[in-house]
């Protein structure tokens, strides 16, 4: 709790939570959708494509999809990091944060699997990776919910 | 358009949303999230694809993944229905939100664009490699649209109301 009052009193924290111009809290969080929104939603075209969805697009024609996927990540591991530190000691007990952690670290590390799948699609039997990529749109239907319900859980 | 806004306000539908908000709200959030990420991955896709990257993959593909980015639409017009049944008066007072409006409307002038144009091509054109310039400016155009809806969308509870 020390540890979270001492990030929470920061000036750039303290600027972020308290700051009346818009690229303070309302800007992060924008760009913290935008990289939510190129992370999931580049993985959910992977995702659906090994669940049969849009066959005619070559799997291993969307192996330039990852790196904008390890952009939105990196975006978001950073706009996340200063949101939490504006908020800390509010986040840093609230238990669904760590719950959208968990959903978000077990989402990445299906993630590393179905990119192997899509880096050499042919070592692979046909349809494999459907229940990798199901997993996937659970593990990050689950984060968004979590995420989503931080602001409502106190 | 006043009169209609006032009416909603103040209709039954939008006393519902604002009491049943304890779960319905988060709710439909979530949901727009969802829709969110769906439409994004796959209309910035295909406007990566229109913009000439992504060249190996066929065009023409592409659009077996549309029925799912019209669906994420259609979930998030009707979430998005939902917020404004209940908030009416806090969103047509934000400049922010008819901006979005206007991207949106950006955006699907543009679909309709692209729909027309890819019809009246023979089947044999585009599959893979480079894109016309009609096409990149179609991509870009709609790129651009697409973020100003999300940014306006998430700027506007922090800007532009009368709270």
């Amino acid at each position: 709790m020390a540890f979270l009052e001492w990030l929470q009193s920061l000036p750039f924290s303290v600027w972020v939570s308290e700051s009346d111009t818009v690229w303070g809290y309302p800007a992060i969080l924008t760009l913290h959708t935008i990289g939510f929104g190129v992370l999931v939603g580049a993985n959910t075209v992977v995702n659906l494509r090994l669940l049969g969805v849009g066959r005619d697009v070559p799997l291993s024609s969307l192996r330039p999809l990852f790196r904008p996927m390890w952009v939105g990540l990196t975006i978001n591991a950073m706009t996340g990091a200063t949101l939490f530190a504006a908020a800390a000691t509010e986040k840093g007990t609230q238990t669904v944060f760590y719950v959208k952690l968990t959903l978000i670290a077990f989402a990445l590390a299906v993630l590393l699997r179905i990119r192997r799948i899509v880096l050499n699609p042919d070592a692979r039997p046909p349809g494999a990776g459907r229940g990798l990529a199901a997993a996937s749109l659970v593990l990050w239907i689950g984060a968004i919910t979590a995420g989503r319900l931080m602001a409502y859980l106190h | 358009m006043t009169a209609y806004f006032a009416w909603l306000q103040n209709s039954q539908a939008s006393a519902w949303v604002r009491a049943e908000s304890p779960w319905l709200w988060p709710l439909c959030e979530t949901l727009h999230f969802i829709g969110l990420a769906l439409l994004l991955g796959i209309a910035g896709l295909m406007d990566f694809r229109l913009m000439g990257f992504l060249r190996s993959i066929p065009l023409r593909a592409i659009t077996g993944f549309r029925n799912w980015a019209v669906g994420a639409f259609g979930l998030n017009l009707a979430t998005g229905l939902v917020f404004f049944t209940g908030s009416t008066n806090q969103y047509v007072v934000n400049p922010y939100w008819w901006a979005k409006v206007g991207f949106l409307m950006l955006a699907g002038a543009n679909a309709i664009a692209f729909e027309t144009i890819i019809r009246r091509s023979s089947s044999e054109t585009f599959t893979t490699g480079d894109t016309p310039a009609v096409y990149k400016c179609i991509g870009a155009l709609s790129l651009v649209a697409w973020l100003g809806v999300l940014i306006c969308g998430r700027l506007l509870p922090f800007v532009g109301g009368t709270d």
